[in-house]
């Protein structure tokens, strides 16, 4: 219990940037003729951020295929969060992984792995994290849509640098050897190269996969390195 | 009860995502014992965090709107970088890094 409160206190700094979006989101979601609880009652289901945006852009115009099916690829990249946290959740019972697997967010994902790199975490910091951001992410997009047009922009006040900052300093936690700090910088420079070239969230995922396949590598021939002296 | 179907399906492929990899790879038979077999697949999972989470960061800091914009949100960020750091704590790289950024706006940056 201990540890679900550390996990859901972990993602305070991290609220006010998603309570700046939800808020946002509840305003777009109104403007497209949903309900305040209509709003909240999406965020609460789907709890994806940016797959909600691309959504509420559709909504009206597209049909429900498209609009499932964008949601499917603006989501692709939790697979390989969830294949990253896959080995630190083996002991756990089946109805844990589902639970956990339900809220994961890149936040919460984000604040997970690092404590598990670390060496303390466990389930129950995770589902801290989990909750801590649903519930900011509900409440706000119900707020957003009862405050409608009165919601500020996020963009005017930075607060949308609050993510990339708090995933930086957890990305340290990865960076204890020459390898980590190597796949660090590679992938974010493809990851840029990557914004530029790919489709909407691809570039994480193409990164991702390249950033850590090059880490793997590079690991693979310092130990050989090794046993070879 | 159209919109109450499409969100129902986007809440229903989301998951999948979410639970597809942790359920395919989360029981130890998925690894083999890693002390007598270090498998290149589970070394390459241990470098996802580290990349993944640089590419969450370097887009939306230096191209946010799709192109490159060096402005006060990569200076703030590498403030934050260098607080990352030291301190190793998303709280203070969070409030140093937005401290720089609405500093350097006040001061007409």
């Amino acid at each position: 219990m201990r540890d679900l409160r550390r996990g859901f206190l972990a993602t305070l700094p991290l609220a006010p940037g998603v309570v700046a979006f939800g808020l946002l989101y509840g305003m777009m979601a109104r403007q497209v003729g949903f309900s305040p609880w209509g709003a909240c009652a999406m965020s609460l289901a789907v709890h994806a951020g940016s797959a909600q945006f691309t959504a509420l852009g559709m909504w009206g115009a597209s049909g429900a295929i498209p609009i499932i099916l964008t949601t499917l690829v603006v989501n692709l990249r939790h697979l390989l969060m969830g294949a990253s946290i896959a080995p630190h959740l083996e002991d756990l019972s089946r109805p844990w992984k589902a639970l956990l697997a339900l809220w994961m967010s890149d936040e919460s994902y984000a604040l997970a792995i690092a404590e598990y790199q670390r060496g303390p975490g466990n389930r129950w910091y995770f589902l801290g994290a989990n909750v801590g951001i649903y519930v900011a992410w509900g409440i706000s997009g119900l707020m957003g849509g009862l405050l409608g047009t009165a919601v500020p922009d996020p963009e005017r006040y930075g607060l949308e640098l609050i993510f990339p900052l708090g995933f930086l300093g957890l990305l340290t936690t990865f960076l204890e050897d020459r390898v980590g700090v190597i796949v660090a910088f590679a992938s974010g420079a493809l990851a840029l190269v990557g914004a530029f070239l790919l489709p909407g969230k691809w570039y994480v995922i193409a990164a991702g996969l390249l950033g850590s396949a090059l880490g793997a590598v590079l690991e693979e021939r310092q130990t050989r390195g090794d046993v070879g002296q | 009860m159209k919109d109450f179907l499409i969100v129902a399906g986007m809440a229903l492929v989301t998951y999948a995502t979410r639970y597809a990899m942790i359920a395919a790879l989360g029981s130890r038979a998925s690894f083999g014992n890693e002390e007598t077999d270090p498998s290149l697949f589970r070394r390459w999972l241990r470098y996802v965090p580290p990349a993944v989470l640089a590419a969450l960061i370097v887009p939306p800091v230096v191209a946010p709107e799709g192109q490159i914009e060096p402005g006060l949100r990569v200076w703030a960020t590498i403030i934050g970088a260098i607080v990352a750091w030291r301190t190793r704590s998303a709280l203070w790289t969070i409030m140093s890094g937005m401290v720089v950024f609405w500093l350097l706006r006040l001061l007409g940056g």
